[in-house]
């Protein structure tokens, strides 16, 4: 490893919000007057790249699709100590769901290779589906493996890791190249510095469209779309409950009673 | 010691009468409850908790406790720093914390009514939802409004917009005879006699009962990024202070941190900061209509910073990651109180005496073996001393802390500070006043006292002697 390794690092520029507003007619997410900020997920991958870079060497590329507008959260990540960024943007990749978003994304991870690993959030704020690390991983026919909660190391073209998941934690080892999605608790992002924003000011945020990567229009934005929104509506929050207050004994009898009472146990 | 009446059966019958059975209590719970706040005063129980719902509850209340001379104590969500809500001779513990409504947010004229058990934090919540800001922001954000006006509460926004007072246009209030006034109103300017509203603001529960205010809001700018400032001194983040003013770039909030205080939040909040290596820290935050305006602001910062000799800072500028960055600094009172048994001196010294307060006291905690925690609105020299028991023991802490209360006091006043910024001196400081006032202030205000509590029967015992 003494050349040390390639990270890409995937990002999308999200609302800063945290409750999505969507027009009912469209099923369109308003962004109009809302912030744009990095995806609080992807922030632990960006987070998760620049750990490997410190510990065994070599380059965080980062790479988003959207809008021409998304250039600042990329050069947010330049700010963080990322190496490089690039921006697939083009009018064809609008409207694209999961699939057509990580067939473009596979197209430009092929460009900007060689990679070792492919690090994404666990998923968006704003479409919270977590499917475009895994189906990034298909187009690109290399492993993939979501709800990772740390590395524990890499060596010898492997990786090894660990994943949260609800019945306990589970010790991988994947051979490399491999795309990981990365969940809340493998780290702590830390913040841009002000050295850090004042070169990220100059940095070249690179362009890819559809004609770079030469990709097939059919399989691009909403054409490559198989995806069809047929209804969108906020869940109703569960309401009621009953509060109980009391010592950790006094709790815990109360709850063992109602379980009881529910006939849970 | 004042003759007072008792609360005999009879009377907490009339109480009874006035606002409920409901609300008139004489648990031992309830009394210990409202015994204390959240300074280090031993409690004081009242003989009973009355807690009205109106102004005239309010008003009959007081008329009652003044006919039976019964001293009553108001109330409100008890977190004061300095034993202004303890009742110190018993009687009527006068909790308002029923009277929680938001009455108004008028958009047209930027004020809000509001009750005086409103807390901090609804209103703050209530008017964001409108893009307004009540700028008062003391780091006990569960305070009531009733509180805050009571001590003339600032908290970090103090450098840009003021504290309290400045945006208390009105009051009602109850006098302890019972009699209700009004004072100013939905009214930006008022020269019309006596400020009686400014007298009864600060003036911690001892002349009247404050049943409604009227505060002014400002429009919410819209934007705002927080940096987190790392020093090799107190010297360079004060001179840093001194230089982000002179280049007329206005903070709405500049916090001191020392590293005791950034370890001691990463203790508590079991996470870590950006940097706990060096010996001061500044958190400086900024606000603009646009992210231009922040960023204009950002620069001049870092422009300074960089040149006081600071390395470089972090700049947190999405609404979560300032979050956490404050809740770094507003867990200080309690992440020390997690730890050690605590009390405070909340000076105000001149801005560009900070760093000489700081050192003084510094040295003051060597010289006495006690741990003293700076933690300061650095924009408007309010400083706060923490000061923890750290190893000693209770005999000795308790000889020590007197002492080390009264050196820090001297050493602000030496200073041409004050001896409170914004928790009041309620129980706890009182006896320091002399100090800083001639006998002739205190015997106005004595005077003062007199005129509206001809019977002293209003919060007595606190922050003078008759």
């Amino acid at each position: 490893m003494s050349e040390g390794l390639n990270v890409i690092v995937c990002i999308k520029q999200v609302p800063e919000t945290t409750e999505v507003e969507f027009d009912e007619e469209t099923g369109r997410l308003k962004r109009e007057g809302v912030d744009a900020v990095i995806n609080p997920f992807d922030e632990y991958a960006v987070e998760e790249g620049l750990q490997i870079k410190e510990k065994y060497g070599g380059t965080v590329k980062v790479l988003s699709m959207g809008p021409p507008q998304a250039e600042s959260a990329l050069r947010e990540t330049i700010a963080l100590g990322c190496d490089e960024a690039y921006l697939a943007t083009d009018r064809a990749f609008a409207g694209a769901d999961t699939w057509a978003t990580s067939y473009t994304l596979g197209l430009c991870v092929e460009k900007i290779a060689p990679y070792d690993i492919v690090i994404c959030g666990l998923k968006t704020t704003d479409g919270d589906t977590g499917q475009v690390g895994p189906e990034l991983a298909q187009h690109l026919g290399v492993p993939h493996v979501c709800y990772v909660n740390k590395i524990l190391g890499i060596a010898d073209g492997k990786i090894r890791l660990t994943r949260l998941l609800d019945d306990g934690v589970e010790t991988l080892e994947a051979p490399l190249p491999i795309v990981i999605s990365v969940s809340k608790d493998i780290n702590q992002p830390r913040l841009a510095t002000l050295r850090g924003r004042m070169g990220a000011r100059k940095a070249e945020i690179k362009q890819i469209t559809s004609k770079d990567v030469d990709a097939d229009p059919a399989r691009l934005g909403l054409d490559g779309s198989p995806t069809r929104v047929v209804k969108i509506f906020t869940p109703t929050p569960l309401e009621g409950g009953d509060v109980v207050e009391g010592t950790p004994e006094e709790l815990a009898e109360r709850i063992f009673q109602k379980l009881q009472e529910c006939k849970v146990i | 010691m004042p003759e007072y009446g008792q609360v005999t059966q009879e009377l907490r019958g009339k109480l009874e009468e006035i606002v409920g059975d409901k609300h008139v209590s004489e648990s031992p719970e309830d009394l210990e409850k409202h015994a204390i706040d959240e300074s280090l005063e031993p409690p004081h129980p009242p003989e009973v908790v009355v807690s009205p719902g109106s102004t005239e509850e309010v008003s009959a209340v007081m008329r009652l406790a003044y006919s039976e001379r019964i001293p009553v104590t108001p109330q409100g969500s008890r977190t004061g720093l300095s034993g202004g809500s303890h009742p110190v001779f018993g009687g009527i513990a006068l909790n308002l914390e029923r009277m929680n409504s938001i009455l108004e947010i008028d958009e047209e004229n930027l004020m809000a009514v509001v009750e005086p058990g409103v807390l901090i934090v609804d209103l703050h919540a209530e008017t964001e939802k409108l893009g307004l800001l009540y700028p008062p922001d003391p780091g006990q954000e569960s305070g009531s409004l009733g509180g805050n006006i009571s001590t003339n509460a600032g908290g970090v926004r103090g450098m840009k917009y003021g504290v309290t007072r400045d945006f208390v246009h009105g009051l009602e209030a109850v006098l302890p005879s019972g009699e209700v006034i009004t004072m100013g109103g939905k009214i930006v300017k008022n020269s019309t006699a006596y400020s009686l509203l400014d007298l009864i603001i600060g003036s911690e529960g001892t002349l009247a009962v404050v049943t409604k205010a009227t505060l002014r809001l400002v429009p919410k700018p819209r934007h705002t990024a927080l940096v987190f400032v790392p020093f090799d001194s107190t010297r360079d983040a004060a001179n840093t202070v001194s230089e982000i003013v002179r280049r007329k770039v206005v903070p709405y909030a500049l916090e001191y941190m020392p590293r005791h205080a950034v370890e001691t939040a990463q203790r508590y909040l079991e996470r870590k900061l950006p940097d706990d290596s060096h010996p001061a820290y500044l958190l400086i935050a900024v606000e603009g209509n646009t992210v231009d305006e922040v960023e204009s602001q950002l620069e001049t910062v870092g422009e300074v910073c960089l040149e006081m000799g600071a390395e470089d800072a972090y700049v947190a500028d999405t609404a979560a990651k300032q979050e956490q960055l404050w809740e770094g600094r507003k867990c200080l009172f309690d992440a020390y109180k997690a730890f050690w048994e605590i009390d405070e001196v909340d000076a105000c010294v001149p801005r560009k005496h900070i760093p000489d307060y700081i050192e003084g006291a510094e040295v003051a905690a060597e010289r006495h073996g006690v741990i003293v925690s700076n933690v300061g609105h650095a924009g408007d020299g309010n400083v706060h001393s923490i000061i923890a028991r750290g190893e000693l023991d209770e005999e000795t802490w308790r000889e020590v802390l007197d002492a080390v209360i009264g050196e820090l006091i001297d050493l602000a006043l030496s200073l041409g500070g004050t001896i409170s910024g914004e928790h009041g001196l309620g129980l706890a400081k009182k006896r320091y006043l002399p100090r800083q006032v001639e006998e002739a202030q205190i015997e106005l205000m004595r005077g003062i006292k007199r005129a509206f509590d001809p019977h002293n029967i209003l919060n007595p015992g606190k922050v003078f002697d008759l």
